[in-house]
Parts: structure tokens; sequence; C-alpha cells
């Protein structure tokens, strides 16, 4: 890995492991601490949100109450108390900025700390070659900043908070909200809908190919809060979105959860793609802290040809639990899941996708590479199901885990259920450690062992890195990088 | 369960005390858990492919006597063969053949009598099923093969139902190798056309560089519920391999615990399952290499036809310890219809870092074009079909290493495609 002295010269400037861990110093505008029927209404108030959505939220926070946290997974947590933390916080300096230049600066440096994700300010100051990319930042409970609105607006994109998206489309919102993710459809869904702060929210209009990638930044800042937002991207007959999603937070001693729902849905030839570099702070080498990922992300491919392809860095967070899915619903519609988890010292993953094939000719592809080091345990659970109209039906699943620590697991669950003798479906799974060959050749010609190990890694993670935009991947790679230092030898 | 239910099977339990000196004890705890549990629903992750409504609904209760039903022929030679007929010893049915010196094979009843102490060895299960078997067994075979002693043919060990509907049979059979002997037993199951249920549980201690090789053949009634477990527990560089064939019953399911005790063991298990008609055939392995430099291998396949299911759930578990651990894992599974279903959760839980452990699962139809092909040259469609299923299915019964019952099962399976073919009205 060419980026490996860089890589070693970051984790030496951080001085420590996790280089997002700083907090800023803002005033917070806080929910009451607790869950209740009063906290929903006062988030709901808070958003100014129409009648409907309040009784939406009311619903399922109804729901919620009667449902039990979810066991099956492969992670151990202790019990979450609901009533401990705060489900709603916003920077108190900003009501609506109408641009960047409205926002907090004290915002925007944390932005700038966090480096990659407000890039586009290079892009605003006119260096020449640097990438497009519009940004929606979430800070705590709220979006902060949208960037590059004027210039979507043109080609008729829609991309802004969800909140600001509720009034000025509601019609949209009514008509797809929950449509994919029921309020009813897991235990921290349902959690989501009853608390959700904000979100993002993306429309492409028929046959219009977004100008240029798309982002929400993630960050949790406020001490003892969870964090739940809601992302819908609609993409319109024959259009085409890239999305890409990043999240950090500060280090903190207590766990910190986040709870979020995206929901995708393609019509006709639409296709999404839909990237994720998942850094939430993994807590320390003792397992103190960091952040709970538990979330649901779904995709629906409504209409014919559509095609969703899910990619995931996961390098961060205490515990995960994420099954991003496709229901291919529309004929000859395709779904694809590329992931890398990685997990060190005492961090918890349980991840992998869901292909439900419901519709003729659809084909989906499960690549997954897991990597476990430390005392980290690393699970993929995945599930192919096929219907019984879903003629011809194709899938290919390769999960593959490394194992890199004596003391750290690796897990394979895949679930495969087919109802029609045309669907031709492939599993395939192997579990092995760096092999002693490899390491020798690197060794051999002047790697040092943690080099020798980043580039084999690499190479291992290579089919997933390859489906990740240009500017996300060399990110990612540095990531993988940073994760598994000190975890050899 | 039902409360109805609940007092069937207490004081069933309760009916047996006395019969099996020293298992009082153990029958009231099995039974109370049990009760505590009832039987699984599909929400249980074990469970989730088998089709346990039936259990829910209906009391099964031992049954005594038999009605005099025609014992089958023999899959191939065997060198002694126990008969057990609606769960009891059947003397008369039985053909000891020969003398066995030293070796020691007895009804389970005679062996309590003759320690009591043998009753802490029984293993009690843990899920319902085991625990029901556990408070319910009236009899099974005790097979104790001393050090060093290999016996070339196998022992059949031949199950019979000829009970009525709600009848069923719990039987228990305990098997010790000592060091670096070797056995090959067949259990085999059959039964006339009623809803009966046989449960049975088989337990297996294979010391040291001992060998167990072990077929089921499961070809119950068209309308029984067959549940079975196998517990084993494998000492240093032992071998154990297990080929499970389900054919027959209503719905079936077999539990292969293996446990890898001690380094260098060897476990295979193989197994074929053909659903047609309404039947479902759940297959579980739990593989746990406890220690390493141990192999373990499973290769299963398995054809659904009309509303048939075939399920497998496949688990590997690799303790810290079990270093140098090779465990590798093969499901296919084909479909001849829409109404039928193939599921598979083949599960690897890995905790030790130096090891090899894969799995592959498939699910679709015959190839087109390997059938073109050979109609291309001549072969009728059906025989075309016939063929390709042979060389699916012939890989899991590799191990099979009698001739004589290797043929056997290839025929059942050849007749089994000629009725589906038959059924279809069509030659392909």
């Amino acid at each position: 890995m060419a980026a490996t002295a860089e890589t070693r010269q970051q984790v030496e400037d951080m001085s420590g492991e996790y280089k997002y861990g700083f907090v800023t110093d803002v005033e917070m505008d806080m929910a009451p601490k607790g869950l209740s029927e009063e906290v929903v209404r006062f988030i709901s108030a808070k958003k100014n949100e129409p009648e409907w959505l309040l009784e939406w939220r009311l619903k399922a926070y109804k729901s919620w109450l009667k449902m039990d946290e979810p066991d099956w997974a492969k992670v151990n947590y202790p019990k979450i108390d609901y009533n401990d933390m705060y489900f709603f916080a916003a920077p108190k300096s900003m009501d609506k900025p109408k641009s960047l230049d409205e926002v907090d600066p004290e915002l925007l440096r944390t932005y700038e700390k966090l480096g990659s994700p407000l890039r586009e300010q290079a892009v605003l100051a006119g260096v020449e070659g640097a990438p497009r990319v519009a940004v929606d930042a979430v800070f705590d409970s709220v979006s902060v900043a949208t960037t590059f609105r004027e210039e979507l607006k043109k080609s008729g994109v829609i991309f802004m908070s969800f909140s600001e998206a509720v009034h000025e489309h509601p019609e949209l919102i009514k008509k797809y909200l929950g449509s994919v993710v029921p309020q009813r459809d897991n235990y921290f869904a349902a959690l989501n809908c009853a608390v959700f702060s904000d979100g993002t929210f993306v429309y492409i209009p028929k046959g219009v190919r977004c100008p240029m990638e798309l982002s929400t930044y993630f960050r949790i800042n406020a001490e003892n809060t969870g964090q739940f937002e809601r992302t819908l991207i609609i993409a319109d007959e024959g259009a085409y979105v890239s999305y890409l999603e990043g999240c950090t937070a500060p280090m903190r001693d207590e766990n910190q959860l986040h709870a979020a729902v995206v929901e995708l849905i393609m019509l006709d030839d639409a296709e999404i793609k839909y990237s994720t570099v998942q850094n939430w702070y993994p807590g320390d080498k003792e397992g103190k802290g960091g952040i709970y990922n538990f979330v649901t992300k779904r995709a629906l491919c409504k209409g014919k040809n559509s095609k969703v392809s899910w990619t995931q860095v996961e390098t961060g967070s205490a515990v995960t639990w994420k099954y991003p899915s496709c229901i291919l619903s529309g004929d000859n519609s395709v779904g694809e899941f590329y992931s890398v988890a990685v997990t060190n010292n005492y961090q918890q993953a349980d991840t992998g996708t869901k292909m439900i094939h419901m519709g003729k000719n659809t084909r989906s592809r499960i690549i997954s590479k897991g990597i476990s080091a430390g005392k980290s345990q690393n699970t993929y659970r995945g599930l192919v199901k096929v219907l019984p109209g879903a003629d011809n039906v194709r899938n290919y699943t390769q999960c593959d885990s490394l194992l890199v620590s004596s003391e750290s697991g690796a897990h394979t669950v895949p679930y495969i259920e087919v109802k029609n003798p045309t669907a031709q479906i492939e599993h395939e799974a192997t579990t092995s450690k760096i092999s002693e060959d490899q390491l020798f050749y690197c060794r051999a010609r002047g790697f040092g062992e943690e080099e020798a190990v980043a580039m084999i890694v690499n190479g291992f993670c290579r089919d997933v890195m390859q489906h990740l935009p240009m500017e996300f991947a060399v990110e990612a790679q540095k990531l993988l990088g940073i994760s598994l230092e000190g975890s050899v030898g | 369960m039902t409360k109805q239910l609940i007092e069937a099977y207490a004081s069933q339990a309760e009916s047996l005390h006395g019969i099996l000196a020293g298992m009082d004890d153990v029958r009231t705890s099995a039974m109370s858990s049990f009760l505590e549990q009832g039987f699984p629903g599909t929400k249980n992750e074990e469970w989730r492919y088998s089709d346990m409504r039936a259990f829910h609904k209906k009391h099964f209760e031992l049954v005594s006597g038999k009605s005099g039903i025609a014992i089958p022929e023999p899959l191939g030679d065997y060198c002694a063969r126990f008969v057990f007929i609606n769960g009891r010893y059947d003397e008369e049915s039985s053909d000891i053949g020969q003398v066995w010196k030293d070796i020691s094979i007895r009804p389970l009843a005679n062996h309590f009598m003759a320690n009591e102490s043998r009753v802490d060895e029984l293993i009690k299960g843990s899920d319902s099923v085991s625990l029901l078997n556990t408070a319910l067994m009236r009899d099974g075979l005790v097979l104790s093969i001393p050090s060093n002693v290999g016996i070339g043919r196998p022992i059949e060990i031949l199950h019979v139902m000829d009970g009525s509907d709600n009848a069923a049979a719990h039987v228990r059979h305990v098997i010790e190798l000592g060091e670096g002997s070797s056995v090959s037993i067949i259990e085999r199951f059959v039964g006339d056309d009623s809803a009966y249920w046989t449960n049975s549980v088989l337990q297996a201690r294979i010391t040291e560089n001992a060998k167990l090789r072990h077929i089921r053949v499961q070809e119950e009634g068209a309308n029984a519920l067959h549940t079975a477990k196998a517990y084993v527990n494998l000492g240093g560089g032992s071998e154990y391999i297990c080929t499970n064939v389900a054919l027959g019953g209503a719905m079936s399911r077999f539990d292969a615990n293996v446990r890898i005790l001690m380094d260098g063991a060897q476990a295979t298990v193989n197994g074929v399952a053909l659903a047609a008609t309404g039947q479902s055939h759940d297959m579980h392995t739990h593989v746990s290499h406890l220690s390493g430099n141990a192999v373990s291998e499973q290769v299963f396949r398995t054809i659904a036809d009309s509303r048939g299911t075939t399920s497998f759930q496949g688990k590997v578990t690799v303790a810290e310890d079990a270093q140098r651990t090779l465990a590798n894992q093969s499901f296919k599974a084909l479909i001849f219809d829409k109404t039928a279903q193939a599921n598979a959760k083949p599960e690897l839980e890995i905790l030790a870092d130096d090891v090899k452990c894969s799995h592959g699962a498939t699910v679709g139809q015959l190839d087109d074009k390997a059938i073109f092909y050979l109609t291309s040259r001549g072969i009728d469609p059906e025989t075309a079909r016939q063929m390709l299923v042979s060389a699916f299915v012939a890989e899991a019964l590799e191990k099979v290493d009698f001739d004589d019952v290797k043929t056997s099962l290839m025929g059942r399976i050849a007749s089994w495609m000629l009725e589906r073919n038959a059924d279809k009205g069509t030659g392909g």
C-alpha cells in the first residue's frame, strides 16, 4: 500500500487511535431526557411538523413500546436504558441557515477538522480538479448545511434536509416515507420512526443523471444523545445517482446509540449507488465507549430493470447491527452488496444483507469481506430468498473472512431459501488466517510486518474497494490501515 | 402446549418409573425441562425449517405389542441384525448370527441392570425432542467394542413401526468404541402408513484411534414423523463417518452433533434427502472442533419435487484452542417444481485463527446443457435426467464403503426418480 508512510504519519499525528475523537463546543438545544410521548411531541413541534407526521411518529412510538429488542445477532452489549439519553440535540446557534455563510463558524471548523467531508470548500475556492460532491452535513440531530443546492436544482434534483423536505415536498414524503421500511419493521426502525430528528431527502426526476455525487456527513457531538436520522432517496424512471455517506463521533466513555433508517426507491430503469464509510468511534482499546450502530437500510427495486448497489466499508462502532437489503420486485432488477467489515480490539460487528427476489430475471451479487483483529467478533449474516413467481433468478454470494489474531472470531451465517426451480443460487464462504507464505514473501522483499499485513488486507478487500467512488476508495484504504494498526504481532 | 398435552406427557413419564433401573430421577428432570420448553415452533431458530405443527396438536403415546408386520430384507450383508418393533427389542426377528466373543451387545434394560452408575453416561439433551427421548426411553441397543477389535460387516439396527396413529417410539442406542477398534452400523427405519412418530437418539463415544461408520436409512411410512439425533464424541485420532439418507416419512429431521475432543480426529457427515408430495426433510449438523489438527467434511445433496421441502442447517464451530483445523462443507440442492422448496443455512463460527474453513452452497435445477449433451448422443431425456441425478447424489454416498449397501441405496434413488417421472406423466 503506497499510503503506508502517510498512514503511519497520520496515526502518529493523532497520538491516539481515533482521529475524529474531538468535541465541538457549541451550545445545544436538547429535548428532555428520556423517551415518552411528550418527547415525540416535543421533537415534532420543534421541527414544526404537520399533524400527519406527528400521528405517524406516535403510531410508531406505540408499536415500539410493544416490541422487544432483538437478541438474535451475535453481539453482546449491556441493556440500553432509553430513559437515560437525549433523543434530540441541535446546535442552538442555528435556525435554518440559508447558505454556508450563515452556519456557525464553530461547526464549519468541525467539518474542516474532519477533513474530507466538506471538500467542496476547495471547489468553492476554485481549486482545479477538485472533486465535485454536494454535501448535506448532519450535526447531532439536525442538518446544518447542504451545499450545491442551486446547481442541483437546475437539473431538477431535490437534495435537502429531511425537515425541509417535509415542508417543501410533502406529497413525495407522504407517498414514500415508510414504504420500504414500515414503522413496525423492527425494534430500532420503530424507534427511529418515533424520534427521528433529521436526515437527507433526495429525489432524482425522470431521466436525470445526477450531475455530481451526493453525500451526507453524520456527526454525533453531544453527550448522552442518540442520533436518529432518516435518509430517503427516490430515483424516478431512468434516473441515476451515486450517494456517499460518512460518519464520525467524539471519543467518549459512554456508549452512544445511532439508529438510522435508510430507504431507497427505484422506479423503472433507475439506478442508485449507495456507498458508506462508517467510522463511528469504536471505543478504546479496553472496549470502553463507542457507538452502537443499529441501522436499517433497505432498497426497493420497484421498477423494471432498476438497479441498486450497496457498498460499505465498516471500520468504526463498538457494536454494528446492520443489514442493507434489496427487495427486487421489478422484473430484471439487480441488487448488489459489497462490504468490508473490519473489527479490532473489542468491536463487534454483525452485518450482511438480504436479497429478496420477487420479480422475474432478477439478479443479485453479494461480496462480503470480514477482517477480525484484536479480541473482536465479526459476523456475516445474510439471506437470499427466491419466491415462487421469480423465474430465472441468479445469485452469487461470496463471503470471506480473514483472521488476524488468535483471540478474535469470524462467523458466517447465510440463509438460502428458494421456492423456484429455475433459480440458480451459488454461495461460497471461506475463513482463514493471513497465509504465512504471503507474509514471508512480502517480508523477504523488505516490507515491515505491519506493512505486509496492510498490503495483504488491501488485496483481500480489493473486490469491494473497486466499487467505491474514487476519492472514497482512497480514504477507505487509509482507514483500513489505521483500523488494523497495532493488531499485528 | 395445551394443558391436556402437558398432562398426557407427564403421566406417561411417571408410568415408566421403575422400568429401567436408576432412571427415575433422570426421567423426572428431563420431563420437567421438556414441559418447560414445550415443542419448538418456527420462531425457534434451530427449528425454523422443521414443520412441528403435528406435535403441538396431538399426544403421541408409547405402544406395546406388534401386529406381525413383514420384516424387510436387509440392505446388504450384515454380521448381526437387531430388530426393534414399535421401539422394543424383538428377539424373534433379530439375527445375532454368530457368537460375540468379548463384545458386549445387549438391550438397554439389561445394561442398566448390570450397572446402575451407567445412567450417568446417558446424554440428557437440551432440545425438547431429545429431552423427551430421555424421559420416555424404554429400550435400545448398547454396543461396546473392546480395544483393537475390528468388525468387518455392518451391524444392522432395524426399527419397524406398525403401531396406530399417535404411536410413538423413543429409542436410545449407546455405542462405545474402545481404543483402536472399528465397527459399522446401519440404522434403518421403516413402518406402515399410520401417522406414528419415531424419535431416536444415538450416542457414541469413539475413543483414541477408533473408527465408527454410521449409515442411516430413513424409509418411514408415508405419514410418519421422524426425529433423530446423534451425539458423537471423538477422541484423539479417531474417526466418525456418517451418511444420512432421508427418503420416507411426511416430516423428518436428523441432527448430528459431533464433538472433536482431542487432536487429530476426523469427522465426516454426509447426507442425501429426497422430498416430494408434501414431504419435508430437515438435516442439521453441528461439528464442534474443540481440539486442533482435526478435519471435518460435510457433503449434502438434496432434491425437492412437488410440494417437497429439503432443508439443511450445518454449523461448524472452531474453539479458540483448536488450531490447524480444516473444515469443509458442501451443500447442493435441486428443485424440480415451483411448489418445491430448498432451504440452507451453512454456518461457520470460528474463534481460532490458524484454520482453513469453507462452505459452499448451490440451489438450482438440472443443467439443461448437460441434458442436451446426453440426448444429442441418443440417450432419451428420462434416462439422461436419471443419470444426472445419480451422479449428483452419488457424491454424498461416496463414504458408504459397502458396495451392496450402496447399490441398494442408489436403487432406491433411481426408483424415486421413476416415480417422480411417472407422477408427472412426462419423459423429462
